[in-house]
């Protein structure tokens, strides 16, 4: 980055190669909108190169990207004064979803579907955690940076969400096993 | 439970316990303050989120991003002006004694050479076509260096040569089919189309369009193919069609391509 600083533009493109992957699955997971997660994507890489001179190389370029994923994502919401569009979308997908089908998935399948939704019921915070400590492997002082608060409190998030999840994954089976 | 037991679970979760804090929740476990069962529980969910799938983006997630980064390129070319005046300022600050001598050196040569070949035209071509095969010799030994960025430079410095021999031309399609990064085999493509008017270009493209396993690629070969005008892409389209798996864009693409050569 510090050479996309120095004004090598074409080295974004080594960093697009290795970081686009990460940053579509946290948007994808955040979201469960591809075409959203690939705009938010190209937003972050805009972003990168229009803020590449607050780039200061001090801390690690994960957090950078993340905050910056972050703030596009918040952004996002903010301006199409569409906040409380997840809640309306997870009606929608989880109404989409036709539990009567239920019966004939194979059991694999419908266990990812339970962790999928358990995993949108969190709120935004303690997602963020799971997401960013569980699939993206980063750690929790980093997360701490990301979402400008303590590393204990990070770590009390991701328990607290791993409980609910715990909880919420429980009921989502036995509300599917008596269907 | 409180707060401590918790950051130390998730802790756990993340395998950065210390000895002493494993010891720490080993005894919390065995006293009954942290409950075995749920601590389990949540240990396996964690392990079993592992499972869940991200789909891989669409092929134009990655042209937009260039798209984009090319333009920012253009914009940054047209805004970097020229301070002649700051320039003049480096010069001089740079001037060292040494420098200067070897300076004077070079020109005495100079003079000496141009004296000696005068208007020679003919040694004048010369010396422009050895500049030309030195370029291409870097060309070649670039394009096998294990840095993507260098590579996609000589090929780029391809595009500037005024000719090009039979091994500039096997290195550029060596790349063409081998190279690991999807970009480089792109800017390739874009390279080799430049001397389409030679058989071994148009038979090596045509040749790679089964080789390739990005759809991006193959797009590419594609317009290059229609630019062409090579009708014999055809068959080879429609091998990889029915040797290879396509998304439903890289297919209509195909199709239409070979609606047009045909």
């Amino acid at each position: 980055m510090m050479k996309v600083k120095d004004g090598q533009l074409d080295k974004l493109g080594l960093l697009y190669e290795r970081y686009s992957s990460s940053l579509y699955g946290f948007f994808y997971r955040k979201t469960k909108q591809p075409q959203l997660s690939e705009d938010l994507v190209q937003s972050v890489f805009e972003r990168m190169l229009k803020y590449r001179d607050t780039y200061t190389g001090d801390g690690s370029f994960t957090t950078w990207m993340f905050s910056i994923a972050r703030n596009a994502h918040i952004d996002h919401y903010r301006k199409q004064k569409r906040l409380r569009e997840d809640e309306i979308l997870d009606e929608e997908r989880i109404q989409g979803e036709d539990p009567s089908g239920l019966g004939e998935q194979d059991l694999r399948a419908q266990r990812k579907q339970i962790l999928e939704q358990a995993i949108d019921s969190l709120d935004e915070d303690k997602k963020e955690v799971v997401i960013l400590s569980r699939f993206e492997g980063l750690r929790y002082q980093e997360i701490a940076d990301i979402q400008g608060v303590s590393e204990s409190a990070v770590k009390v998030r991701m328990f607290r969400a791993m409980k609910e999840l715990k909880q919420t994954v429980t009921t989502l089976t036995n509300e599917y096993s008596n269907e | 439970m409180n707060d401590k037991h918790e950051q130390l679970i998730a802790d756990y979760l993340q395998g950065t316990l210390t000895d002493k804090q494993t010891n720490e929740l080993e005894s919390l476990i065995e006293s009954g303050a942290i409950d075995f069962i749920d601590f389990k529980a949540i240990e396996h969910l964690h392990d079993e989120l592992e499972v869940l799938p991200v789909p891989a983006p669409s092929p134009e997630m990655r042209n937009r991003f260039y798209e984009m980064l090319a333009d920012e390129q253009e914009k940054q070319k047209q805004t970097s002006g020229f301070d002649f005046k700051e320039f003049i300022q480096k010069m001089l600050h740079q001037i060292t004694g040494p420098k200067l001598a070897y300076a004077f050196v070079l020109l005495i040569i100079g003079g000496f050479i141009g004296s000696t070949i005068g208007n020679n035209n003919d040694q004048l071509e010369q010396l422009s076509g050895e500049l030309e095969s030195m370029r291409q010799m870097m060309m070649i030994s670039m394009l096998e260096g294990p840095s993507a960025s260098d590579r996609l430079r000589a090929v780029n410095i391809s595009s500037q040569l005024a000719e090009t021999d039979d091994r500039a031309i096997r290195a550029l399609l060596f790349t063409l089919n081998n190279d690991p990064s999807e970009n480089v085999r792109i800017q390739t493509i874009e390279a080799l189309a430049r001397w389409g008017n030679q058989d071994v270009v148009r038979e090596g493209l045509i040749k790679s369009i089964t080789r390739q396993e990005s759809d991006l690629v193959i797009v590419a070969l594609a317009d290059v193919m229609v630019e062409l005008g090579l009708q014999q892409a055809a068959g080879e389209f429609e091998k990889l069609k029915n040797e290879r798996e396509l998304t439903g864009s890289t297919q209509t693409k195909i199709d239409n391509t070979i609606a047009v050569l045909l």
